[in-house]
């Protein structure tokens, strides 16, 4: 989301405009949701994050330092709140949940079972094969890759703030591991 | 979150990306993403619910400890429970969160009134005694948040998980 629109939409909501936070809601939960998912928590605690930073949001939306920043500020909150899931986890259980890593190897979304046409199910299977890649990849580029697939786009410097990792850096990283990506896809179609 | 992976340790195999068009192939992780984990309906609901928590009247008493973070774990106690402290000006407020319920004090002692929220809708007042003392026999699922009135000031917590 554009930084200028969004200061606005922060400004208006404060300001009592339901719309505005609407707006907010629509433009930046994607990214909210793919900081979450990038951290590869089950599904409760997924859950429980995104609520945490949506509430803690609406909290603080008048005492933001810079609205602009709002994106950055949902990434980093997300982030940290991600990271305390997992330091209390370390003490008690294993993390990796099955259920996660074998989503896209199971078929049971609407969306897929709605797929009918041939058409339809050669890319629907085109998608679930990228999505198999991408998540075989390893842990830093399918985390990079699980926020930059955020919609719409996320900008750097919200990529920055969800995954701790400096703005310059983000623009190398991506580049190798969206050709990563390629080479296995490739790989694939190959064998 | 310092997992590696074999395939990253490798060196980078040139830099020729003639050909590659990274844009496209980020463009297509989009689209997947959207089909196979979009955000779930309900919680794109709860967030647009989350407006109502806006709240001008109230002064936000901010995280300032955290045992998760703050706290070395106690060697042979997995459960120990976690201890939060907020602060609000003047006001501070001690919590502790065990998976019986939850126990807290506010500071200066003296008499309040507190809620513990849930969301938007939800919010249960819990007894406080003069001194400012509360017990909870439910421990919070979920994100949660204290609503506190004490001398005159109206404070609510940083949302938390528990």
């Amino acid at each position: 989301m554009d930084r200028t629109e969004v200061g606005a939409l922060v400004r208006s909501a404060v300001d009592g405009d339901a719309a505005a936070w609407k707006a907010l809601v629509e433009g930046l939960s994607p990214l909210v949701w793919s900081v979450v998912r990038a951290h590869r928590l089950s599904d409760a605690d997924a859950h429980e994050v995104y609520q945490t930073v949506w509430f803690r949001f609406a909290q603080h939306l008048h005492r933001l330092r810079e609205p602009d920043k709002a994106g950055s500020w949902l990434a980093s909150t997300a982030r940290n709140e991600c990271l305390k899931v997992l330091k209390g986890l370390t003490r008690l259980t294993f993390t990796d949940d099955p259920q996660v890593l074998d989503r896209a190897s199971e078929e049971r979304t609407p969306e897929q079972s709605l797929i009918d046409s041939e058409e339809e199910a050669a890319q629907a299977e085109r998608i679930r094969r990228l999505w198999q890649e991408f998540e075989a990849l390893g842990e830093r580029c399918r985390q990079l890759l699980r926020v930059l697939m955020a919609s719409p786009p996320p900008s750097y410097l919200e990529v920055s703030a969800a995954l701790g990792i400096a703005v310059g850096s983000i623009g190398p990283l991506r580049q190798r591991c969206l050709r990563r990506l390629r080479a296995r896809m490739d790989a694939r179609e190959a064998a | 979150m310092s997992g590696t992976h074999d395939d990253e340790a490798l060196p980078e195999e040139g830099c020729d990306d003639a050909g590659f068009d990274g844009d496209l192939l980020e463009e297509e992780l989009r689209q997947a993403a959207a089909v196979l984990d979009p955000v779930p309906a309900e919680l794109r609901q709860l967030a647009l619910g989350a407006y109502a928590l806006h709240d001008l009247d109230a002064d936000i008493a901010e995280l300032t400890f955290d045992s998760l973070v703050d706290a070395l774990p106690v060697r042979g106690v997995p459960d120990a429970p976690r201890m939060l402290t907020f602060r609000a000006g003047g006001l501070t407020v001690d919590i502790e969160v065990t998976g019986e319920g939850l126990i807290g004090q506010v500071l200066p002692p003296g008499p309040a009134r507190v809620e513990v929220l849930g969301g938007p809708r939800a919010a249960r007042p819990v007894t406080v005694d003069t001194l400012g003392r509360f017990t909870s026999d439910t421990p919070p699922t979920g994100p949660f948040a204290l609503r506190l009135r004490a001398g005159g000031q109206v404070v609510v917590t940083e949302w938390l998980r528990a």
